[in-house]
C-alpha cells in the first residue's frame, strides 16, 4: 500500500472521527455525574461545607407549688467535631483524649464516622469549664463547643421518683420529665453557615440561625413543705422498721391535686446511674399493686350504706368467725367481738362484720361499687407507669371471694387508686382524676400559659353517705383500731389496712404491707394522706399492724400539713375513748408471757385501773403496748398482743397459722383468695 | 475545481477566542478565593492571565500572518534548543522544582516550561519529517521507528522530571503523526502491544502501581489521600447539577479543591455553569479539533497537514486528558486545559499554535461548493 494524499485524508477523517467520539464520551460521563449523581454529590459537598451547630433550647424548669424550684436547667459545655473538616483525625483524637480523659481510639471512631456532626461522647458531654477552656486552646479544626442543658436538682432526692430523670440528650426517661417530655424540652435550633475549607466562613452566603425554642416550666401540685413533711415521717419509718419499701401521697381531695408522693428507696436524680433501675424507673406509688387489706373495707362500707343494706347503728353479732360456703372465715379476733353495731364493726375492722355487708350487697352491686371509686382501671394520672391492679373478673366470684373481697383480700391496687377512691369519700362523694402539673409557664415571661382544672371523674355516692362514712372512719381513729393516728384538735378520720403478702402463692407468716389511709379535718378534709410499709422489721419482734406502725405516721403527716397549710385546730370532733389528760400517771406493770385472763385479770385488779386490749389471737401476750415501765395516765389502755406461745415470737405476732394482722386476718380457709393475691403482680 | 482562500478559519479564531476570554474570567473566579489568602489580591492569577493572553494573541496574530512552509527550516534547530531545555531543566540549580516536578526554567518570578516547547518542536519537526518520508512509512526500521525513537527520547527526558501529564500528551501526539503519515497500522498496533506489555511489566514489579492508577475507580477509598483531589472535583460538578451554581458562586474553589485556576479549572466551570456550560466547552473544544482537521484535511501540502493535524491532536488530546481526570474517567495526569487554564507557557504555546493553524487554513483548498 501506498502513502498518498487520499490515504492521509482517510486517517484524518478517521482522526476526527476518534477524537469527536472521546469527546463525546465525555459528554455522556459529565451528564452521569452533573446530572445523574448530582444529588447525591451534592449532599455529600454540602455536608462538607455546611457547619451545623446545634443548639439547645433550655428545657423547662419544674417548681413546686409555692415556686420553690425543683429542677432546672444550667448550661454546661460539650464537644463537637465536624468529621469532613478534621484532616489529621489520629491527632485530634489523642489531644482530645488528653483532655477529656476518653481513650483516643474510642474518639477516632467517632471522628471517622461518615456524619456532618458528631458529639463526643461520653465524656465531651457536659465537660467543665477548665476542660472548655483547654479545649478551646488546642484550637482544632472541625472541633466546636456548644452549650447543653444540665439538669440541676435543689432539693437533692426530694420527689425524685415523681420528677423523674432525663438522659444524654437532655430527654425525659422517667416521671414528669417523661410525661411532659414536650412541653419541657421546647425546639432545638442551630447556627448553620458554610465555611471554606480552611473553617472561615465562605463569604457572601450568609449563615442561618435557627433560634431554639425554650421549653416551658411546670408548676406542680406537689408542695415542697408537705413533701419534706411526708419523705422525714418515711425516713423515720425506714430507720425503725427496715422495711423493703414505702410509700406516701397527700391529696387534695377536693381537686385530686397531689400534693406529696414520696417512695423508700429513692435515688438522687443527678446521679441516677449509680442505682438500680428498679429504683429510677418505678413510681410505686402509682405503679406497685398490692392487696389493700382493711382500708378496702372503706369501699364496702360505703357501698352498703349508698344502697341502704345497713345503717352503723344496725346490730351485728359477730360469733367470732363467718361462715361462708361451708367454710369458717374467722375474725382476727379470737373469740370475736359479740354484739355489736355497724359503727362497732367499722371501729373494730371486724370481718364477719364486713362479710356481712358483701353479702347484703351481692357480687353485683360490690364489684360496681369497686369500679366507681376506680379501681381496676389507671387514675389517668399525669405520671408514666401507672398500675392497673387486677380484680376478680365477675364471673369468677363465688360467696368466698365476695366475702374475702368485702375486706379487702383478693383484689388488687395501688396505692394512688386508694388514694383517689377515699378522696372521694372525703370530696362528699365525687371521684376525682389525680394530677400533678397544676400549670405550664413561659420560660421567658413567667406568664401562665396554661392551666389545668381539676377533672370530676364521676360521682360515686352521695354526699350524705360519704358524710357518714367519714363520721364512721373519725369514730375508727378516735375509738377505734386507727388510734395511733389520733391528733388533738386535728379531726382525722381514717382506716387501717394490714395485708399478707403472698409469696410463692402462700401468705407468708412474717410479710405484712401494713398502711393507713387518713383524712382530715373529718367534717371537711382538706388532705387525704396514705402511707403503707412493705415488710417493716420492728425491733423486739414487735407485731406487724397497721394501726401501730402506719396510722401515727399518716397522723402526723396530716397535723403537720394542716398546721402548714394554717387550717386552725378546731374543737368538737369525736374525743378520743379516754380522756387521760387530768388524770395521775401509773406505771405499767408486764403482761408479755401471761396467759390472756391473767394479764386482764391483773389489769383490773391493778391501783391503775388499766384497761387492755386485745390484739390478735392466741392464748398468751407476747407484746403490750405501751411497754412495761412506761408512764400512763391511770384508765390508759394497754394493748395486749397475743400469740399460741408464750415466748414472743420473733417477726409479726399472731399465730403461727397465717391468721392476725388487725385488718386483713383471714383464717387458713380464707386462701382461696390468696392465689389472685397481688404483693409482685406487676402493673 | 479549487478556490484559494485568502482568509483564516474565523470560526476556528472565534471559537478560540471565546475560549480564551472563558478562561480568563473562570480562571479569576475559581482563583480568586486562594489568591486573595495567598497573594492579598483577588486578581493576582486573573491580572497574569490577561497579561499572557494578549501575549498569546500577539503571538497568534503574527503566527497567523508568516508563512507556515517558512517554519521548517526552524525545525531542526527549535528540536535541538527544545531538547538542550529538556536536558538543562534536570540540573539542579537551573530549573525549579514546582509540586514535586523538576519542570520549569526561570528568571525570577518568570517561568517557563521547557516541554511546553518541546510538544511544538516535536510536531514541526515530525511534520517536517515525515512530510517527505512518502512510501518511506510503510518500512518498520527506516519509516516507523525513527520519529518513534524522537518522541520516546523526548518523553524519557520529560519522565525524569517527572511530568507525566506531558509525557502522554507528546506520545499521543507522535501516534497522530505517525497515523496521519501513513504509517502502518500493524507497526501501531504493535506500538500499543508494546505500551500494554510495558504496562503489565511495571504492574508485575510493583502491584502497588495497579491501585494508585485504578485509585480513580474508587476515589473514596482513599478519600484524603489519592481519592482527595477527585472527589473534589466530582463534588463541584455535582453541585453545580444541570444549570449551575451561577458565575462566582463556586464554594469548591474556596480552599476544598487545591489549585483550581490550572488543572482542575473545568471542575469550577462545571460547578458554577452547570452541565449546560461544561458541555457546551466541551462541545466548542470539539469545534476546534473539527475546524483544526478539516485545515489539515484541505491542507496545501503535506507538511500543511501534518503540521495541522498535529497541532489539532495536540489540543484535542490535552483537552481529553484534562477533562478525563476532572471527571474521573481516566487516572490523574496532569494536563492544562487548551485556552481556559491559568499558565503562561501553556496558554501562549496554544495560541501561538492555533496562529499556526489559521495560517495553514488561509492557504488552504477547499473543494468548491
Amino acid at each position: 500500500m501506498r502513502v498518498t494524499r487520499g490515504m492521509m485524508r482517510r486517517r484524518l477523517v478517521a482522526l476526527l472521527g476518534i477524537l469527536l467520539l472521546a469527546i463525546s464520551a465525555l459528554v455522556g460521563r459529565l451528564a452521569y455525574i452533573q446530572v445523574l449523581l448530582s444529588p447525591w454529590l451534592s449532599d455529600q459537598a454540602q455536608a462538607l461545607w455546611s457547619r451545623s451547630i446545634p443548639l439547645q433550647g433550655t428545657r423547662g424548669t419544674i417548681y413546686d407549688a409555692t415556686g420553690q424550684k425543683l429542677v432546672y436547667t444550667a448550661s454546661a459545655p460539650s464537644v463537637i467535631a465536624t468529621p469532613a473538616q478534621i484532616k489529621d483525625k489520629p491527632g485530634t483524637a489523642a489531644k482530645l483524649a488528653a483532655v477529656l480523659g476518653m481513650p483516643a481510639d474510642q474518639i477516632l471512631q467517632l471522628l471517622n464516622k461518615r456524619v456532618s456532626m458528631v458529639y463526643i461522647q461520653p465524656a465531651g458531654r457536659r465537660i467543665t469549664d477548665q476542660q472548655a477552656a483547654q479545649i478551646r486552646a488546642l484550637n482544632l479544626p472541625g472541633v466546636y463547643l456548644t452549650e447543653e442543658g444540665k439538669r440541676v436538682y435543689p432539693y437533692g432526692t426530694l420527689a425524685a421518683q415523681v420528677l423523674g430523670i432525663t438522659g444524654a440528650d437532655n430527654q425525659g426517661i422517667t416521671g414528669l420529665e417523661k410525661q411532659y417530655d414536650d412541653v419541657l424540652s421546647g425546639e432545638p435550633g442551630a447556627i448553620t453557615f458554610y465555611a471554606k475549607a480552611n473553617g472561615e466562613q465562605m463569604p457572601g452566603l450568609g449563615q442561618s440561625y435557627i433560634p431554639p425554642v425554650d421549653g416551658l416550666d411546670l408548676q406542680l401540685t406537689i408542695d415542697v413543705h408537705i413533701q419534706q413533711f411526708v419523705e422525714r415521717e418515711i425516713e423515720q419509718a425506714v430507720a425503725e422498721y427496715n422495711p423493703d419499701h414505702v410509700t406516701a401521697i397527700v391529696a387534695d381531695p377536693k381537686t385530686g391535686a397531689i400534693l406529696a408522693m414520696a417512695n423508700y428507696p429513692t435515688f438522687d436524680p443527678a446521679n441516677w446511674k449509680q442505682y438500680p433501675s428498679s429504683t429510677y424507673n418505678q413510681n410505686l406509688a402509682i405503679w406497685q399493686t398490692f392487696e389493700p387489706g382493711s382500708t378496702f373495707k372503706i369501699v364496702t362500707l360505703s357501698a352498703a350504706l349508698q344502697e341502704g343494706k345497713v345503717t352503723l347503728s344496725d346490730k351485728f353479732y359477730d360469733p367470732g368467725y363467718y361462715e361462708v360456703a361451708g367454710h369458717r372465715i374467722r375474725c382476727w379476733k379470737a373469740g370475736g367481738h359479740g354484739s355489736q353495731t355497724f359503727l362497732n364493726v367499722v371501729e373494730n375492722s371486724c370481718n364477719p362484720g364486713f362479710i356481712a355487708l358483701g353479702e347484703r350487697l351481692g357480687k353485683q352491686a360490690l364489684f360496681d361499687y369497686i369500679r366507681k371509686f376506680g379501681f381496676g382501671q389507671k387514675t389517668g394520672i399525669d405520671l408514666p407507669g401507672e398500675g392497673t391492679g387486677i380484680l376478680f373478673p365477675l364471673s369468677k366470684v363465688g360467696p368466698l371471694e365476695l366475702a374475702t373481697t368485702a375486706f379487702g383480700q383478693g383484689v388488687s391496687v395501688t396505692p394512688i387508686q386508694q388514694v383517689m377512691a377515699v378522696s372521694a369519700v372525703a370530696n362528699g362523694g365525687l371521684l376525682m382524676k389525680p394530677y400533678v402539673v397544676q400549670a405550664y409557664i413561659n420560660h421567658d415571661t413567667e406568664q401562665v400559659v396554661h392551666e389545668v382544672q381539676p377533672t370530676v371523674v364521676r360521682r360515686v355516692i352521695s354526699p350524705q353517705t360519704a358524710a357518714t362514712v367519714r363520721q364512721a372512719l373519725e369514730s375508727v381513729v378516735a375509738r377505734g383500731s386507727g388510734t395511733g393516728a389520733y391528733q388533738a384538735g386535728y379531726r382525722v378520720a381514717g382506716k387501717t389496712g394490714t395485708a399478707q403478702v403472698a409469696e410463692n402463692g402462700r401468705y407468708s407468716g412474717s410479710h405484712y404491707i401494713v398502711s393507713f389511709i387518713g383524712m382530715a379535718p373529718a367534717d371537711n378534709p382538706r388532705l387525704v394522706a396514705y402511707v403503707a410499709i412493705d415488710y417493716p422489721r420492728p425491733r423486739n419482734g414487735a407485731p406487724v399492724f397497721g394501726g401501730v406502725i402506719a396510722a401515727p405516721i399518716v397522723g402526723r403527716i396530716l397535723a403537720d400539713s394542716l398546721q402548714y397549710l394554717g387550717v386552725p385546730p378546731q374543737s368538737g370532733g369525736l374525743p378520743k375513748k379516754q380522756k387521760w389528760n387530768d388524770i395521775p400517771q401509773v406505771q405499767v406493770p408486764n403482761f408479755v408471757g401471761m396467759t390472756i385472763g391473767d394479764a386482764q385479770r391483773a389489769a383490773i385488779q391493778s391501783t391503775a385501773q388499766l384497761q387492755t386490749q386485745v390484739v390478735g389471737t392466741g392464748k398468751y401476750v407476747v407484746w403490750q403496748a405501751p411497754a412495761a415501765g412506761t408512764q400512763v395516765p391511770s384508765g390508759s389502755t394497754i394493748r395486749l398482743y397475743l400469740g399460741d406461745s408464750p415466748v414472743p415470737q420473733p417477726q409479726a405476732g399472731g399465730s403461727g397459722g397465717g391468721t392476725g394482722g388487725q385488718g386483713g386476718g383471714a383464717s387458713s380457709s380464707g386462701g382461696g383468695a390468696g392465689n389472685s393475691s397481688a404483693g409482685s403482680t406487676g402493673g | 475545481m479549487t478556490l484559494s482562500q485568502r482568509r483564516p478559519d474565523f470560526v476556528l479564531l472565534a471559537v478560540t477566542l471565546f475560549l480564551l476570554v472563558l478562561g480568563v474570567v473562570m480562571v479569576h473566579s475559581a482563583s480568586s478565593a486562594l489568591s486573595l489568602k495567598t497573594f492579598g489580591d483577588a486578581y493576582y492569577f486573573a491580572k497574569r492571565q490577561v497579561l499572557w493572553a494578549c501575549l498569546g494573541l500577539v503571538l497568534m496574530y503574527l503566527a497567523s500572518r508568516y508563512d507556515y512552509h517558512r517554519l521548517r527550516r526552524f525545525a531542526p534547530g527549535f528540536l535541538v534548543v527544545s531538547f538542550a531545555l529538556l536536558v538543562l531543566v534536570l540540573i539542579p540549580g537551573v530549573g525549579r522544582n514546582v509540586n514535586g516536578s523538576q519542570a520549569w526554567i526561570g528568571i525570577g518570578s518568570f517561568g517557563v516550561q521547557p516541554s511546553e516547547f518541546m510538544k511544538l518542536a516535536l510536531i514541526l519537526f515530525l511534520a517536517h519529517y515525515l512530510a517527505d518520508s512518502g512510501d518511506r512509512m510503510r518500512s518498520f526500521t527506516r519509516g516507523f521507528l525513527p520519529p518513534l525513537l524522537l518522541a520516546l527520547t523526548a518523553v524519557g527526558l520529560i519522565m525524569l522530571e517527572p511530568d507525566l501529564g506531558q509525557s502522554v500528551v507528546i506520545m499521543g501526539v507522535a501516534v497522530v503523526l505517525l497515523f496521519t503519515a501513513g504509517a502502518n497500522l500493524q507497526h501501531l498496533l504493535l506500538l500499543f502491544g508494546a505500551g500494554v506489555a510495558g504496562f503489565a511489566a511495571m504492574v508485575a514489579m510493583a502491584p502497588y502501581r495497579m491501585a494508585r492508577i485504578t485509585a480513580f475507580l474508587n476515589p473514596w477509598a482513599d478519600p484524603l489521600g489519592k481519592g482527595y483531589q477527585i472527589i473534589q472535583s466530582l463534588y463541584a460538578l455535582g453541585s453545580g447539577g444541570l444549570l449551575g451554581l451561577g458565575l462566582g458562586q463556586s464554594r469548591q474553589k474556596y480552599l476544598y479543591l487545591p489549585e483550581p485556576q490550572t488543572d482542575f479549572v473545568y471542575s469550577i466551570i462545571g460547578e458554577e455553569l452547570g452541565f449546560l456550560g461544561a458541555a457546551a466547552v466541551l462541545v466548542l473544544l470539539a469545534v476546534i479539533v473539527w475546524r483544526g482537521l478539516r485545515t489539515a484535511l484541505y491542507a496545501p501540502d503535506e507538511f500543511g497537514s501534518l503540521l495541522a493535524a498535529g497541532i489539532t491532536g495536540m489540543i484535542g488530546i490535552q483537552a481529553l486528558i484534562n477533562i478525563g481526570v476532572v471527571t474521573g474517567s481516566i487516572p490523574a495526569t496532569g494536563v492544562t486545559l487548551p485556552f481556559i487554564s491559568y499558565g503562561g507557557s501553556s496558554l501562549t504555546l496554544m495560541l501561538t499554535s492555533v496562529g499556526v493553524l489559521l495560517n495553514i487554513s488561509r492557504q488552504a483548498v477547499f473543494p468548491a461548493r
